[in-house]
Order: structure tokens, then C-alpha cells, then sequence
């Protein structure tokens, strides 16, 4: 039955789904399930719009549309000014409930895409701007991004010369801008992502979730550890969830379990040919970040102690 | 599937169809299979109690639910929950992760509730009448189940109470009589009628009864104690009669210190029950502690109770002299291992020394009367042959079930023997086949649990009387949990093979080829692409992934 | 709102400003350039002050301001920009993109040259660099036909789905002063009603715009385009004979004067044919028989007017303030090839003058006069006016 909500992790979430099936997405596709999950935070109440990415291809050819939901799309760096242009449409035809999602790929977003969504940030258009990001440019075929991470295989950063820049920090530059609202999530925490989009649907302005969305083939992993990688990702610090208010006010989510980055590395075959030399200085840097949100966090809240673990077992 | 422009084609590039007609399941090399297993706590249950279900009743605060599931297959949690050996906790796939569920903690809770909560059930009658001899665990789960069927149900018993060992030998520290009477109440509640203080052999045949029921089911336990064959085995007590006095109200203890001989668990609850009535026992057993074959959790308490052992013993002799007895005990060591695969105690020559006390107990096992029942049932050795699965005898008509049959084991065995037996004499008078061996599911180890979802948790803390006290009363020593502390313990439970509609799958489908419009999951066939993470991320097995099949055995 | 006529003296740029006032755009999405900027600085003022309900977003790119009116437009808001030369080479993307998704947005574009070197000039290269890009394209002359051709982009564009490009002369029309006349908005209206988008996304209507076509239909798409296109020369006609009913000027494809009985005739487009036209003035009171032909609107294309202007003159002078590199000015291309079926066909020249703001006078288009009458032949390229 699609009506009425379940209660996942103690979130309600609305059985309705807002996506249809036969959508062209690979196998185990993080991007398609990032969508899902935002448009059922939604409620299937939003407009999208969709610069060139992975989704370009997943919504399916004309005459063919696998979302429940408007969607227009539009050229590779212009998601954050169309999607302010279509707000302000809605707004004069006299819609102002209508919330408008650009839905970019972190190409979109981090690179070409940055300025379109400095200036709307810049300005505070009222826009719900979201980045899956799967770390290159998965839909032309693997090639690096600027949040390709440090020491990641890509076709453009082979194994002979893999990436040598760490990831721009997206989270950093949004809070540089002080939107009202930006927070990181990723897929194998639904019921995180949901409350956080939710969040940001009951706030004006720009409004910014980064979403991990891992992907197979781009990563080198089997479809079915998706959701694995996903969680460990956080699990290990490498990709921290939390919450930044007004560019200042930093809460963080979750701290990283005790488990080794090299549980996470491991799984996928972007970082096969990392040395133990050179995990080692990855862990360096995913601690060193840590001690900044932490200290980011405690500036905010007075303390660190009483962030959660991230709650996995295993 | 190519758009034909010719059909009509709108000004601007503005999509109206949906995606449904591409049916991605095409792209499937792996497809998902949906499919229940057994937990090993349930396997390893004789009962075959539906532990994963309930559990995820009780998590949800769902006692009603839990009652129902837990009552299908045994009749007596209040008993189980008290006294029951937990083979589920032993075979709990947590027990390797953090600690086993406490689950015989939960299912007391849930039996307990269900007795104050409790209704009147009036089955409807069949107008069949069965008799079953013996109102032990065995007799009344039979009785149970068979009333609930709608027969007419009478039950013998030679003694003047319902319960057999369960109130004349199992100590009230371990299960208060009040919980045996609540049942027998029940019972009486629903129908079942009790003839107590009536010896079958004595005052009513086996073959009377036979006439006079449509069948008859024969429980009447193993109460027979072996003797040692020593010179001076009149100066032991024996260690039944021991316990049925203190049963029925002897607090006088035989002795100050008092040798048991044994190792069973009716020693070590004569052991346990002296030191409650002030003396000291020691107990003597012929192999070592690993050997004994009493509940290890018995043998513990026994330890923590100040019970002392003395491992590798046996009396031989026995001479009373002026108030007190010497026993001759010869010191063993351990050879071959016997039939039942247990290293055969072989006395150490020249070993011999005394011991001095001021009574003895011996408690080295119990045998079955046979001898009241038809001839044609019993082996040459005088032990009743019957069918494993359903108790039926030689005689058409005649089952037995329990410690009858198969020598002392324990109470929820003894219930299971009676509920197969029960349901055999049920489609017996019904005039259907009896039932066969169930195949038995396979199971789910822990490595096919994902851990994930589950971080470590410690167990509930069962609370009891405080140790300095414990020992000093006959009061029940393990407490109840509360709801709360039941309800936290039972979200523990990994569900290992059981769908509980976690939700997992659905949530994590990137295609929204998940359907949860019944018990278990469905999966859409036509769109799933076999990615494999419902299978990944179902926490408790219940979905495994496996090869495509060829394209024409898919349509269905 | 403007309830009674009046006239003003206003700049090219604020002519602009108030025919988008007068068309009651509900979108601007504008990043400033010279000499675009008064356009946008009178239009936000409009917009602060209440007199114009409109969102104004001051977007940080004209490429961003491309796409934002494309988003606005899309869910079917009236949208407006202006940019010029770099800004509407930075566009250029997204050009495509409001024309492929039928979207009727309308643009000033002052005319500035291309940098490198840098020049803020006029120079219409910029505008015709864009000629392929599915937008319609009106060049005026007047301070008047400026705010006239914004009202009338936003009808035919929202009767035939295709975008407009109304072209200034940087400084010589953008900013010089000239009386307007400012129709009071209930005849604006009764002429441009509200627009009703027919294809638009809608929240609720799950659609998509724009999504991947395969070579199974793109071609179909473009085929529409050009059919809108086509349409369009029909639908400007008739919206410019009906303006002229009830505003009392008439506006078409092109423009003609004194070539009645021509033997020679100028072809110019922008404020250069309103010099052409004092030169072919003066050159008649002298008897010679001279005319003008304006082309106003490039893009759709005037074939059949330009074919029947020009058929039998003897000469033609085709004035270009732009150029193609490797080929030649783009309006003499466009109307030698025109010019192409039409069996008494004139001798066609073109001359490349004025780029990047260089002053062309009366006496110059004079002097042009004379130089065609001279030739025999067409030489590839004439320069008029370098300075070597």
C-alpha cells in the first residue's frame, strides 16, 4: 500500500514513493536513491531542476520522465540561477509554497556550477540546493572533480599520477556565505537525511544539503556494498555529518566509530593502490579535520563530550 | 524504446510519460529471494518456541501479540521462564557478538502476563474423551492442548496435587508451587478435569481406561531412585522422597553435614535446598565437574550458594555409627568414555578414605515404573517403546510422553514430548493420520547477521535476592524483569531469519522495487536490477541473493 | 502605471526600461555591462518603488541571468533582461537554451564590440554572432521603435514560442535622448494581455522539460523551430499592422523609403540607416535616384521582402557595422544570398564601416552612393573609412 508512513529509525517516512521504477540509474545507484529519499522528505511537494549530471540520464529520454515531481533541465553550471529563476516565477504568478530543489552532481556544483551557487547563496535566493556528490564525473565516464578525494583513482587521475589535491571543502565555502542553512548527509543514514531536509524545508532562503552518494562502478565496488561504503564513510571520519546555521553555528552529528579508514579504503578499488604509507597520511588528515569540527562544535555548544557515536555495531 | 515522432509531437520538449513501461528487471543477473529461516534459538528450543517473533512483539510493547505467538507452542511459560535450562540462550547468534538475550527472563515476563491478563477460552466440544495419566509437565501440556481442541480431557494423578516433579521435587526457590496452581486453575478454567490421589495400576487400569477413552496418554514420569548397590545403602535418604518432604513443609534439616551422592540435577537441588535448611552439604560425584549432568546454572548457584564438591568420589560402603555415619570413599579417575560418550569413572586402587557425616542423600538417578502398563508396550529391559514424533505405542490408542519414556531430562522437553503426543492422539481420535517427522529449517549463523544495525549492547541485568540472603530462603531467588527492562532486553533480539518488517530493504532500494504490502517483503521482479543491497542490508538474513533464472521461468 | 499617454525625452536604454514596464514583466534577471546599464538601473527603481511588480534577481553573471529568466519562464512568468557584447557572448549557451525550450523571453541588446582590444563602441558583430541561436532579432532606430519593439517582442515571442533580441546602437541610441512617447498602460494591455504559457511546468504536473532526445526525434525539434520561425515572419507582420492601429506606428520586416523608382539602393540596419536616410534624403533633393531599405527585423530572416525591394534595381549598397572574419558583413552575406533565386538580380557590394564605434556621417554614406554607382563588379570585402 502506498499511502500513509512507516517509521524508520524512529522518522516517519511516507510509503509513497515520488520515483518511478524502470528509471535508467546503474545497479545499486546512490544518486537514485539520494533523490528518493529527498523527495519523500518532501513529501513530494517540490520542483527540481537539473543541470547535466548522472540524473540527466537516470530521469530516462523524452518523452519519458521518472520523477513524480516537474523537472527542468538546464545547462551543466546553471542549476542555483535556474532554480532562483523558477522560484521567482512561481513567486509572481502568485505560488509561494512551491519549493524549488537544484539537484546537482558535485561536477555541478563544486566546479563549473560553484559560481551559479555562490551568487544565489550570495543573495539568499530561496532555494533548496542539493549536492550528491560521488566524488568525479561519474556521468561522463570518471573523470576527477575538485571533490574527487585525496589519492582517488579516476580516468583523469590514473593510477600512475592518482588525485594529489584533497577534497574543496564544499561545507566551508557555503558557510564562508552564510546561507541560513547547510548540512552533509549520505544515503545509508535515511532517517539523518530526512530530518535534515525537512530541517531545511522550514527555512527561507538558501539552503544546501552535500549528500554522499557512493558509486559503483566509479568507485570500483560491487552494487551491493553501497549502502556498506556509504555507512562507513562516516563510520571512519572520512565524510563527517553535520550541520552548519547561518555560516556560524556548527553541530555536528555523529563522531566516527573506532573503526580504521583503511575499513573503509578498503571496499573500493578507486584506492586499491594506496599504500599503507599513504592510508596512513589520509588518517592524518581525516583526524586533523576532526579536531576542527570538533572545536567548531564546541565553540557552538560549549562542549564536544556529548555528540553521539555514530550507532553502528558490527 | 524509440519515440516515433510521427505520432505527434508537442512544440517544446516537454515529457509526459513515466518510466514504468521500461521494465529493468532485464538487467538482472542476481535476483533477490525472500525467504523466512529458523533462528538457532529456536531451533535449539525443544519446543520450537517462535523466539524472534516474539521478541519483536515485545520490543513494541505488544505483550498481547507476544502471549499469543509464545502460547502456540508452549502451553507453560511462567514454568519454562523459571526453570527451563535455556538451550535458546546457548545457540543465541549474540551470545558470539556481545551477550545472549535474556530469553527465558522475557518469556517468564510474557507468561506471567498472560496469566493476570487472562480470558476464559471455551473451545468447542468434539465430544472425543482422553485421559492422560500423570499431571507432571508432560500431562499437562498434553491436557492443554488436547482441551483446546475441545476434547473432553480428565487427568490422573496418584498424588494429592497437579504438577508431578514440578511441585513434589523442583525446590519453590526455583518455582514457587503458586505458579504450578495458577496453571492447574487455568486448566480447570477451560475444562480440563483433575482426578487426583488416583493410583492408575491400582484403582483404574490401563486397559479400563482404554475402554473408556478414545485415547490415552500415559505420563507418569521417572520417580523410581536407583540404589548404589553398597553395603549400608539403608542408611541413605533418598533423594526424591528428600525433596518431596521439604516440598510439603519439612524445614528440619537430616543433619548438620550431609553427603550427596550425585550428580545430577536432583543432587544439586538437594544440595542447595540443605543449605537453605541450615546444613552443610558436600556433594560427592564420580566424574568432574565437566561430566556432571546437572543445568550448569544449577551447579553455579550450588558453587555460590557455599555448596561443597568433591569431584572424582564414590561411596562404597556405609557404617552408622553413634549418631553419625562413616562412608568409605574410594577416589576414581577418568578412562574410556562410555556409551553415552562420557569418560568412564575407574576407581583408583588403595584410594580409599572416610568421611564422616551426619547423614547421607543419594541422588544418582531415577528410574520409570513400567510395570502398570500393557506388556506389549514395554522392551525386555521393562522400558516403554514408543514412536519419537508422536508417543504412539504398540497399543492402538496408547501414547506416553516425558520422563516415562526417556529417563529424567527436563521440564520443557517433557512439554514438548507431551504436546507431540497431544496433537497425535488429537488427529488419532479425529480418525486422521498421525503426523510426521517437520522438516526442520535451516538456520542463520551470525555471519549472516549484519551487525550494523545492532551496536553492542550489554544484556539486561536479571535482578534476584541478594546473594548474603539468598541461601537462607526458599523464597523464589531469580526475580521478575519489568516491561520496560523486558522491552529494552527484547530489542535486542537480531531476529536472526524472522522478518520483522524492519523496512531495511524498502528504505535502501535505489528503484523502488520494494513492496511491503504483506508479511514479508515483495519484491518487484519487473524493475529489480539484483543490486543486492536489500540483501546486504537486511539485518537478519532473511533475504539472500541468488542466480537469475532463464527468462521463461520468470513469467509467472 | 502609466494611465495617460505622455511624452517624454528618454534615452535609448530607458526606452527600453519602459517598455518593459509597459509589457508588465514579472521576472528580471539582469548582471550590469556598459552601455546596458541605465536599462537595469531604471527598471530596478521601477521594481524598488512598487511601480512595476516584478522579482528583480541581480544575478552574478549574464550567463546566470540567461538561465534565471529561463527558470522563470519555464513555469510561465513574462521575463526580461538586457546585456550587451561580452555579457551576450557569455550568454551564448544559454541562448540556445530558451530558444530549444520555447521559451518567449525578450532582450535588449545594446550592440558593443568584442573584446580583445577592449571597446565599449558600437558594433553590431556582437548581436549577429548570435544569429544562429533560434532567436528572433528586430534592429531599431529610434529611441520610439526601442520601447515599441519590446512590447511587441513580448507578443509575437509569446505567440510563436521563440525569444527576442531587440538591438541598440551603443551611445548613438542607448544613450542619447530623444522624445518617446510612454502609452498609458490600459492600451499596453488591451494590446498585450497576461501571458498564458501553453507550455510550462507546473507544481503538481509531473514533467519534464528538456530532457535527452535521441536521433530518433531531435531533428523533429528543430524542425518546429524553424517552423516557428517561418510562422513568425507572418505573426510579425500582423502585430505590427495592429500596433500600428492602436498606437498609431507601424512596424514590419523591413523598412523601405525613396525607392519607388530606385536605381540605387542602401541597405543598412540600426541608427546607420537613420544616416543612410538624411544622406539619401539629401542625394534625392539633388535628383538622384537613391532609396533605403532598413532591414529591422534579421532573424526570421525577410526573404520574400528583401527579394522584392531589391529585384531589378541596378545597384545595391549593403552597409555593415560588423564582420565575419574569413567571410564578410554578415547583413551583405545574408542578402546577397537572399538575392540568390531573383533572376534581375542588382550588383550587390558590401561595405564594412563603423566597427568598433567609428563615426559614419551622412557624407560618408555619400560618398557610398557614389563608389556603388561606379562598380561593375562586387569586390570581396570594401573597408570604408580605415585608416591605413
Amino acid at each position: 500500500m502506498s499511502t500513509g508512513t512507516l517509521t524508520w529509525a524512529g522518522v516517519e517516512v511516507p510509503r509513497e514513493e515520488y520515483l518511478h521504477p524502470g528509471h535508467l540509474a546503474c545497479q545499486g545507484c546512490g544518486a537514485a536513491l539520494a533523490m528518493r529519499l529527498v523527495l519523500k522528505a518532501m513529501g513530494g511537494d517540490a520542483m527540481v531542476v537539473l543541470p547535466a549530471c548522472c540524473w540527466t540520464i537516470i530521469d530516462g529520454p523524452f518523452p519519458y520522465h521518472a520523477l513524480k515531481v516537474p523537472l527542468l533541465h538546464t545547462a551543466f553550471e546553471t542549476a542555483a540561477a535556474a532554480a532562483a529563476g523558477v522560484k521567482a516565477g512561481l513567486e509572481v504568478l502568485g505560488d509561494t509554497r512551491t519549493q524549488v530543489i537544484a539537484w546537482a552532481g558535485d561536477g555541478g556544483t563544486f566546479d563549473i556550477g560553484l559560481q551559479a551557487l555562490s551568487g544565489a547563496a550570495e543573495r539568499n535566493e530561496d532555494i533548496l540546493y542539493v549536492c550528491y556528490d560521488n566524488e568525479a564525473y561519474m556521468n561522463t565516464g570518471i573523470q576527477r572533480s575538485s571533490a574527487t578525494p585525496l589519492g582517488a583513482w579516476t580516468t583523469t587521475t590514473p593510477e600512475a599520477h592518482p588525485e594529489d589535491r584533497p577534497k574543496k571543502d564544499l561545507m566551508a565555502i557555503m558557510a564562508a556565505h552564510r546561507i541560513p542553512y547547510a548540512a552533509t548527509a549520505t544515503v545509508a543514514f535515511p532517517d539523518d537525511l530526512i530530518r535534515k531536509v525537512r530541517k531545511a524545508r522550514g527555512i527561507k532562503g538558501t539552503r544546501l544539503i552535500h549528500i554522499l552518494a557512493p558509486c559503483p562502478p566509479g568507485w570500483r565496488m560491487e552494487s551491493e556494498l553501497m549502502i556498506k561504503v556509504s555507512r562507513l564513510a562516516v563510520a571512519t571520519g572520512a565524510f563527517p555529518l553535520f550541520e552548519v546555521e547561518g555560516g556560524t553555528r556548527y553541530t555536528v552529528t555523529y563522531r566516527p566509530a573506532q573503526v580504521p579508514l583503511k575499513e573503509y579504503l578498503k571496499l573500493q578499488g578507486r584506492f586499491a593502490h594506496l599504500t599503507e604509507d599513504q592510508i596512513a597520511t589520509l588518517e592524518q588528515l581525516v583526524k586533523a579535520r576532526w579536531q576542527e569540527l570538533l572545536d567548531l562544535h564546541a565553540r557552538t555548544h560549549g562542549q564536544a563530550e556529548e555528540i553521539p557515536v555514530v550507532p553502528i555495531g558490527g | 524504446m524509440a519515440f516515433d515522432p510521427t505520432r505527434g509531437l508537442p512544440e517544446a520538449p516537454l515529457s509526459w510519460g513515466d518510466t514504468r513501461w521500461n521494465k529493468t528487471g532485464s538487467w538482472r543477473h542476481m535476483r533477490p529471494e525472500v525467504r523466512e529461516r529458523a533462528a538457532p534459538c529456536a531451533k535449539a528450543c525443544p519446543l520450537g518456541n517462535p523466539i524472534p517473533d516474539v521478541m519483536t512483539a515485545v520490543s513494541r510493547g505488544d505483550l498481547e501479540g507476544a502471549a499469543r505467538l509464545l502460547l502456540e507452542r508452549n502451553p507453560f511459560p511462567s514454568i519454562t521462564g523459571r526453570v527451563c535450562p535455556h538451550p535458546c540462550e546457548v545457540g543465541c547468534n549474540r551470545r558470539r557478538y556481545d551477550e545472549p538475550l535474556a530469553i527465558r527472563s522475557v518469556e517468564r515476563l510474557v507468561g506471567d502476563w498472560a496469566h493476570e491478563h487472562r480470558t476464559v477460552f471455551s473451545p468447542r466440544e468434539t465430544g472425543k474423551r482422553v485421559a492422560i495419566v500423570g499431571s507432571g509437565p508432560a500431562g499437562l501440556a498434553a491436557a492443554s492442548f488436547l482441551r483446546r481442541q475441545g476434547h473432553r480431557v480428565v487427568v490422573y494423578d496418584r498424588n494429592d496435587r497437579v504438577g508431578g516433579m514440578l511441585v513434589d521435587a523442583i525446590p519453590s526457590y526455583r518455582l514457587p508451587r503458586s505458579m504450578v496452581e495458577r496453571e492447574a486453575r487455568a486448566l480447570e478454567e477451560m475444562g480440563v478435569v483433575f482426578q487426583l490421589g488416583v493410583t492408575v495400576g491400582r484403582d483404574v487400569s490401563v486397559e479400563q481406561l482404554l475402554v473408556s477413552y478414545d485415547a490415552v496418554l500415559v505420563a507418569t514420569g521417572a520417580h523410581g531412585e536407583r540404589t548404589m548397590g553398597i553395603p549400608g545403602e539403608e542408611h541413605f535418604i533418598g533423594g526424591l522422597a528428600f525433596l518431596r518432604s521439604v516440598r510439603r513443609g519439612q524445614r528440619k534439616p537430616p543433619g548438620r553435614r550431609v553427603a550427596v551422592v550425585g550428580g545430577g540435577n536432583v543432587a544439586i537441588d538437594v544440595a542447595r535446598t540443605l543449605v537453605r535448611l541450615g546444613a552443610q552439604p558436600v556433594v560427592l560425584y564420580r566424574r568432574t565437574r565437566k561430566e556432571m549432568p546437572a543445568i550448569e546454572e544449577e551447579v553455579e548457584r550450588a558453587e555460590a550458594d557455599g555448596v561443597e564438591f568433591q569431584f572424582l568420589t564414590l561411596p562404597v560402603a556405609a557404617r552408622k555409627l553413634d549418631g553419625y555415619l562413616r562412608l568409605t570413599v574410594v577416589r576414581m579417575q577418568l578412562g574410556e568414555r562410555d556409551r553415552t560418550g562420557r569418560p568412564r569413572p575407574v576407581p583408583i586402587p588403595g584410594s580409599e578414605f572416610a568421611l564422616e557425616c551426619d547423614a547421607a542423600i543419594r541422588a544418582i538417578g531415577e528410574v520409570a515404573e513400567t510395570d502398570f502398563l500393557p506388556r506389549e508396550v514395554l522392551d525386555d529391559q521393562g522400558w516403554v517403546v514408543a514412536d519419537k514424533v508422536t508417543g504412539a505405542t504398540q497399543r492402538k490408542g496408547l501414547f506416553v510422553a516425558g520422563d516415562l519414556v526417556t529417563g529424567p531430562a527436563t521440564v520443557v522437553e517433557a512439554i514438548a514430548a507431551g504436546l507431540r503426543a497431544g496433537r497425535a492422539m488429537d488427529r488419532f481420535v479425529r480418525g486422521e493420520p498421525l503426523p510426521v517427522q517437520e522438516k526442520p529449517l535451516p538456520t542463520v549463523p551470525l555471519k549472516e547477521i549484519n551487525l550494523a544495525y545492532f551496536p553492542q549492547a550489554a544484556r539486561v541485568p536479571i535482578p534476584e535476592l541478594p546473594l548474603s540472603t539468598r541461601s537462607r530462603t526458599f523464597d523464589e531467588e531469580i526475580l521478575g524483569l519489568d516491561v520496560e527492562s523486558a522491552r529494552r532486553e527484547a530489542g535486542r533480539c537480531f531476529s536472526c531469519g524472522s522478518c520483522n518488517l524492519c523496512a531495511n530493504c524498502w528504505i535502501f532500494c535505489p528503484d523502488a522495487a520494494i513492496h511491503l504490502d504483506g508479511d514479508l517483503p515483495r519484491v518487484d521482479l519487473e524493475y529489480c536490477k539484483g543490486c543486492g543491497l536489500c540483501a546486504a542490508e537486511c539485518p537478519r538474513g532473511v533475504i539472500t541473493m541468488k542466480e537469475e533464472l532463464a527468462r521463461e521461468e520468470v513469467v509467472a | 502605471m502609466v494611465t495617460v499617454s505622455a511624452t517624454k525625452v528618454i534615452t535609448g536604454n530607458h526606452a527600453v526600461s519602459y517598455g518593459a514596464l509597459l509589457s508588465r514583466v514579472q521576472v528580471i534577471s539582469a548582471y550590469p555591462i556598459t552601455p546596458q546599464t541605465q536599462v537595469v538601473e531604471l527598471l530596478s527603481e521601477f521594481v524598488a518603488s512598487g511601480r512595476l511588480a516584478a522579482r528583480f534577481i541581480t544575478v552574478e553573471s549574464e550567463h546566470s541571468a540567461m538561465a534565471a529568466c529561463i527558470g522563470a519562464a519555464s513555469v510561465g512568468a513574462r521575463t526580461f533582461t538586457a546585456t550587451s557584447s561580452q555579457g551576450l557572448a557569455l550568454m551564448h549557451e544559454m541562448l540556445h537554451w530558451a530558444s530549444g525550450a520555447r521559451l518567449p523571453i525578450v532582450m535588449a541588446n545594446i550592440n558593443r564590440a568584442l573584446a580583445p582590444p577592449w571597446s565599449i563602441w558600437t558594433d553590431q558583430t556582437d548581436s549577429l554572432a548570435q544569429r544562429d541561436t533560434g532567436w528572433m532579432q528586430v534592429y531599431v532606430e529610434t529611441s520610439q521603435e526601442a520601447l515599441d519593439s519590446i512590447i511587441l517582442g513580448f507578443k509575437v515571442s509569446e505567440r510563436v514560442l521563440l525569444p527576442t533580441m531587440v538591438v541598440l546602437d551603443a551611445f548613438l541610441l542607448s544613450h542619447t535622448a530623444e522624445p518617446v512617447e510612454i502609452y498609458d498602460q490600459g492600451r499596453v494591455d488591451e494590446f498585450l494581455p497576461p501571458f498564458s504559457a501553453p507550455y510550462r511546468l507546473s507544481p503538481g504536473v509531473p514533467q519534464a522539460l528538456g530532457g535527452l532526445a535521441d536521433p530518433g526525434v531531435y531533428f523533429e525539434f528543430r524542425v518546429k523551430l524553424q517552423e516557428a520561425m517561418e510562422r513568425a515572419q507572418e505573426a510579425i507582420v500582423e502585430e505590427g499592422e495592429r500596433f500600428g492601429r492602436l498606437f498609431g506606428r507601424f512596424y514590419g520586416l523591413v523598412h523601405e523609403e525613396h525607392t519607388e523608382d530606385a536605381e540605387t539602393v542602401i541597405v543598412a540596419a540600426g541608427t546607420m540607416a537613420g544616416t543612410a536616410r538624411a544622406a539619401v534624403r539629401e542625394l534625392r533633393s539633388k535628383g538622384r535616384k537613391v532609396g533605403l531599405v532598413r532591414i529591422r527585423v534579421f532573424r526570421p530572416f525577410p526573404f520574400s521582402e528583401v527579394r522584392r525591394i531589391l529585384e531589378g534595381r541596378r545597384r545595391v549598397a549593403v552597409l555593415d557595422r560588423n564582420l565575419s572574419p574569413g567571410h564578410h558583413g554578415i547583413f551583405y552575406e545574408e542578402v546577397k544570398s537572399a538575392l540568390y533565386p531573383v533572376s534581375a538580380r542588382p550588383l550587390v557590394v558590401g561595405y564594412v564601416l563603423g566597427l568598433g564605434g567609428r563615426d559614419v556621417r551622412p557624407e560618408d554614406i555619400q560618398a557610398i552612393v557614389d563608389d556603388v554607382e561606379k562598380r561593375e563588379e562586387a569586390p570581396e570585402i570594401v573597408w570604408w573609412g580605415v585608416r591605413r
